[in-house]
């Protein structure tokens, strides 16, 4: 009996608007106040407000402490944070959101619609992706304190899934008086102060982040946790070894060598998740080609190179079978978007042979073709470089992997254009027209700017589909046009589709909630307790 | 000053002397660096935008104007000495902080772990080094010959690497990495009690190399000293040879190991950046890689900066050792 | 002793040396195992033919699990004794390339200032406490930064910063050699400087220049696997450090990987300093004559 209530509570802990309606089951029930939970990032966060940057630390803490308008189920249902109410007009230019009544900041100020106005307006202006993810929201009025009307200049089907605490962080504007101009340097960004379960304490630099319940939360009487410490543990193996021995009790983003996985699955201690990175969909790897360069302009080549790739290898070797097979531009997980019947260039190296022959590469004497460089982010990347180099071998193809860092690679691809095509991953978020169309539209090949067009892709059939897409209010068209896109793409091969990885998050069996929804790892931990306090 | 007793003036006149004599050095550094690290392909900009992984043109306009990157390298670099002569050290980009403060909360574990090594170093450098000195030629100087060549020839990366499989990964008696418990456990008298366990196999990975050589070191110059004409005379006078030894041989024998460890308290920092990275050890070694990748200069020019100063203070601690261990030194 | 001013003065007590130092067990066993990463090196192509990044098996198989692999594959499925004994190529064209960078640099820099003294010597000892100050590992990591990780930058990056030490050597001898009588018997013969700076002073500063540089070969190697555990490294070509950099996330599950590669630099590392301890012992008792 216990057990079965038990379950469905935690089922229902996750919709907070039913937990709060059943608060003395809350109480009663099972989730136990108190306790240290110690979870490890990777990288030390350069701010923990998600406001004025995307870095992987930020978006995982930042939420905790400033919340969104929404959140998000595990299919990107929308569910109430700190909007109680939401309205699109038919037209998709108005959004109107209802504030929750009754909330304040950590430092007792009201929550108000001004706040909403401020951090929505910041966000088009300092938030990296915010330029062209609000590009067409205009203004927010503020009627009254509890009201924001959102009006925009055209239709933006996406942008509601946009309201999330991790991609529009709903900010104290007080916190940035004297800033306006410079959002970035307000000390709110190193000791934030915000509505969420928990309130900032401390930052060791270089060592961890320390944060506190917030008594005063309203959604009382969560947040369960006492205090929430964030290390910074930049070596997989040490994250490992921290959570077998129980240092660690949380770590998120495949935080382990997946080849430790197999013993982490088998410690009775702990618990291994896959879900939870539907929204951000991190970790989606592509072959990436210069259209520029003089053997990728052509087509043929391409289409060789994609035919000597066997992805399932890549997925076994490198990612040890944790992810999908993910052959178009869009990520399998957005299963409203994403379309299984993409067409495939198979394995097939004769086809390859020949295709090469026709674009005017014969093979000589030796088998040789000709000699090209790959550039890889630094990471997995490089090993998918190396794959590539293996496996182009055979064709004739002698590929050079270039070693640079993060910094490097980003202006040598971006900036300098100096290179014949790149392995990379990067994230495909919770919409093709945030994440994905950055990659394959004309307008966005802009030199200088990271993470744009890099392959100078320029297709008037692929621009038109995601133009229209991008302000289509009519969910079925909106897909025919985002099928259509997957199919050309697939064809035309401007970049090559390998894998959409599993994000595994591993926390100690003694955690509850740690992964409720769509941001995983990144939600705002209100549900989250220890079983035994 | 002329007042000043003897004795007691010796450390600021030293000081003033070793400053006045490392000002260009530090000047040299200074503008050498600055100017070569701007070399480095991309810049702080576009390791954010890296980091991030997005950007907009206007975003990364704002930043570089931001972080004055659209600025000449020359007014650049003019601010940045400004900024110095008022010792300004500058905003860290990456962290968005102070580098000042980035420095100081670093630095306790840097120190620590560079003083811990250090110290294995020398006193277990020194006592190898009068073993083999005693047994000279003899089967114990042979075989610690060898093992100090062992440790003078292995990467100390590796051997921290080894040193995990074996004592925390096999075994599970020390901890893999990190400079304390993580979260709490760390915090208060509970944290220093359990520091040791911590400091112990990154302090030995890095300390072995350095042992090596103060122990090859104290051997070449206890066997050198034995001969001169005042260790026969002293032995002729009838002082115990145990005498001699501790008081007259061992006291010069130290003079060229406190000159190397002068030489060496840079060059340790530059070996923390790999044992730093090997055990996970928030010191200012995996601070300035960490500066580099991210094209944080201005924390890098401040680490830089504060290893000269600590190759100025070490020359400075090794001038006065020597006083200390040569009376007629001083004189000089 | 003045009459040791030219190299064929040199002959008979360098056959001494040789002599002494061919009797010396320590310097014996540093030239076998150098001898054999040699052959490796050399051989590489008929011993492991074919590229060592290529794929070839199963990956993770253990030492001995397969007798195709006698030391295994790594995470990638390739065959590390293949990269071993490929990766034997880059220490040593790394260790010897970088040695003779920061010789060239090093003994001009030291022959000039230690020959001319006066200013120039201040300017260039200036100059050496500049690069010296500025932890020279963190410099390095700059170099290779700004130029890239491959075979030259690597190799002319470690040279350009161990090049003082051996400045500082040869500047020391210099001033201890420049007021000898055959050097003022050289000057009154109106030789020219260039001549009397190689010719009659350096062949007598050379003993420990040739003892420095077997140490400083050693320095080399460690070095680059330092640079390549950090990931700096050429990723075209398999180097030990690069293989212990990749094995180390899968030390708890295949130390094997970071176990191998660096008995490798250990064992080439030691070699070159057995062998500069035996050339030093045995070229001491002459050098000590000198004095």
């Amino acid at each position: 009996m216990t057990k079965i209530s038990r379950r469905t509570f935690n089922l229902l802990a996750g919709t907070s608007a039913l937990a709060m309606t059943l608060p003395h089951i809350a109480k009663a029930e099972e989730p136990v106040v108190g306790g240290s939970v110690t979870m490890a990032v990777a990288d030390e966060p350069p701010s923990l407000v998600s406001l004025t940057t995307t870095s992987a630390s930020t978006v995982i803490l930042s939420p905790k402490i400033t919340e969104g308008l929404l959140t998000f189920d595990f299919d990107l249902t929308p569910k109430p944070e700190l909007a109680t109410e939401w309205e699109v007009s038919e037209d998709g230019l108005t959004y109107t959101f209802k504030l929750r009544e009754g909330v304040k900041f950590h430092d007792g100020t009201p929550l108000t619609s001004a706040d909403v106005a401020f951090s929505l307006m910041n966000l088009k202006k300092v938030h990296p992706r915010g330029q062209s993810t609000f590009q067409s929201l205009e203004k927010v009025d503020t009627p009254d304190d509890l009201t924001a009307v959102l009006t925009l200049s055209q239709p933006a089907p996406y942008l509601l899934t946009a309201f999330s605490a991790a991609e529009a962080p709903i900010v104290p504007r007080h916190a940035y008086e004297g800033f306006e101009d410079n959002p970035v340097a307000s000390p709110n960004g190193n000791a934030p102060i915000g509505t969420g379960p928990f309130r900032f304490v401390e930052w060791a630099r270089g060592s961890y982040i320390l944060m506190e319940r917030n008594p005063d939360y309203w959604d009382a009487p969560k947040p369960y946790v006492d205090e929430l410490i964030t290390q910074f543990v930049g070596d997989a193996s040490v994250r490992s070894i921290g959570l077998e021995s129980g240092e660690i009790d949380l770590a998120g983003w495949s935080p382990v060598p997946l080849t430790d996985m197999e013993r982490i699955k088998a410690d009775p201690n702990l618990q291994v998740e896959t879900r939870g990175n539907e929204y951000q969909n991190n970790g989606f790897y592509r072959i990436e080609f210069n259209l520029e360069n003089e053997y990728f302009k052509d087509v043929r080549v391409r289409q060789a190179f994609a035919h000597m790739i066997q992805p399932q290898q890549i997925l076994d070797i490198v990612f040890m079978g944790y992810g999908d097979l993910a052959r178009g531009p869009v990520t399998p997980s957005l299963k409203k978007i994403y379309d299984p019947e993409t067409p495939v260039l198979e394995h097939d190296p004769d086809r390859a042979a020949a295709l090469l022959d026709e674009a005017g590469y014969p093979a000589d004497a030796d088998g040789k073709r000709f000699d090209v460089t790959i550039d890889a982010r630094p990471g997995v990347a490089s090993q998918i470089a190396q794959y590539m180099r293996n496996v182009l071998a055979p064709l004739g193809v002698a590929v050079t992997v270039r070693n640079e860092d993060q910094s490097a690679y980003v202006r040598r691809v971006y900036t300098d254009r100096d290179f014949a095509f790149n392995a990379q991953g990067s994230s495909q978020l919770f919409d093709p027209t945030v994440g994905t169309q950055r990659f394959y539209w004309s307008q966005n090949f802009r030199p200088g700017v990271p993470y744009s067009n890099a392959a100078a892709y320029q297709n008037p059939e692929v621009d038109a589909l995601l133009e229209a897409a991008a302000v289509e209010n009519d969910p079925a068209k909106r897909k025919e046009q985002l099928d259509a896109f997957q199919h050309v793409i697939a064809n035309d091969v401007p970049a090559i589709g390998l894998i959409a990885t599993h994000q595994i998050t591993i926390a100690n069996v003694n955690l509850v909630n740690f992964c409720t929804g769509a941001l995983g790892i990144s939600g705002n931990f209100a549900d989250l307790y220890l079983k035994d306090g | 000053m002329a007042k000043t007793h003897h004795g007691a003036g010796r450390v600021p006149r030293l000081l003033a002397r070793l400053l006045l004599r490392a000002l260009p050095t530090v000047v040299g550094v200074v503008v050498l660096i600055y100017f070569f690290l701007r070399l480095v392909p991309g810049d702080a900009a576009d390791a954010i935008a890296a980091d991030a992984g997005a950007a907009t043109s206007a975003g990364m306009e704002a930043l570089r104007a931001r972080l004055g990157l659209d600025q000449s390298l020359i007014t650049q670099f003019g601010q940045y000495v400004w900024g110095l002569l008022h010792l300004d050290l500058g905003q860290s980009v990456r962290y968005n902080a102070p580098v000042i403060d980035l420095i100081w909360q670093r630095l306790p574990d840097t120190v620590l772990l560079m003083v811990t090594a250090m110290t294995i170093a020398v006193a277990l450098g020194i006592v190898m080094g009068m073993t083999m000195a005693r047994f000279a030629g003899r089967l114990p100087d042979r075989l610690l010959s060898v093992l100090a060549l062992v440790f003078y020839s292995v990467p100390g990366f590796w051997i921290g690497l080894m040193l995990i499989v074996v004592f925390s990964v096999q075994l599970g008696w020390l901890p893999s990495g990190g400079s304390g418990p993580i979260g709490r456990a760390g915090q208060g008298w509970a944290g220093v009690l359990v520091k040791p366990r911590y400091l112990l196999l990154p302090s030995v990975s890095l300390g072995l190399f350095y042992l090596s050589i103060y122990a090859r070191l104290t051997r070449a110059s206890m066997l050198e000293q034995a001969g001169q004409d005042y260790v026969r005379t002293a032995l002729a006078k009838g002082l115990s040879p145990r005498k001699v030894m501790f008081r007259h041989v061992l006291r010069n024998a130290l003079l060229p190991v406190t000159t190397m460890v002068g030489m060496h308290v840079g060059a340790m920092l530059g070996g923390a950046v790999v044992v730093e990275t090997v055990y996970n050890w928030p010191g200012l070694g995996k601070l300035s890689f960490e500066a580099i990748l991210s094209r944080d200069f201005n924390v890098l020019m401040a680490i830089l900066l504060l290893s000269s100063f600590l190759v100025i203070a070490a020359n400075v601690m090794v001038d006065l050792v020597h006083g200390w261990l040569d009376p007629r030194i001083q004189e000089t | 002793m003045t009459d040791m001013t030219t190299t064929t003065a040199m002959a008979p007590a360098g056959s001494r040396a040789l002599r002494l130092f061919l009797r010396n067990p320590n310097a014996v066993a540093g030239m076998l195992i150098l001898a054999t990463v040699l052959f490796a090196a050399i051989f590489a192509d008929l011993l492991a033919p074919g590229d060592p990044l290529t794929m070839v098996a199963q990956p993770f198989l253990w030492p001995g699990q397969n007798p195709a692999y006698p030391l295994g594959t790594d995470m990638m499925g390739r065959d590390v004794l293949a990269g071993i004994i490929h990766g034997s190529r880059v220490s040593l064209a790394v260790g010897l390339a970088a040695t003779a960078t920061s010789l060239l640099i090093g003994t001009l820099v030291g022959a000039i200032t230690g020959y001319y003294g006066g200013w120039i010597d201040r300017v260039g000892m200036n100059l050496v406490e500049i690069v010296q100050t500025p932890p020279n590992f963190l410099l390095l990591v700059v170099i290779v930064a700004i130029w890239q990780p491959n075979l030259p930058t690597v190799a002319i990056g470690i040279g350009a910063v161990s090049w003082p030490t051996l400045a500082r050597l040869v500047r020391g001898e210099f001033r201890a050699i420049r007021g000898k009588e055959f050097v003022t018997a050289a000057h009154s013969l109106g030789f020219s400087d260039a001549r009397i700076i190689f010719r009659e002073v350096l062949p007598n500063a050379l003993p420990p220049v040739v003892v420095t540089s077997s140490v400083l070969v050693a320095t080399a190697i460690l070095m680059e696997s330092a640079l390549s555990f950090l990931g700096l490294s050429d990723p075209n070509r398999v180097s030990w450090g690069s293989m212990i950099g990749e094995g180390r996330e899968m030390l708890r599950t295949a130390w094997y990987l970071a176990a191998v590669p660096g008995l490798c630099i250990f064992s080439t590392v030691l070699a070159f300093n057995l062998i500069g301890d035996g050339l030093n012992d045995a070229m001491n008792p002459r050098l000590a004559g000198r004095e």
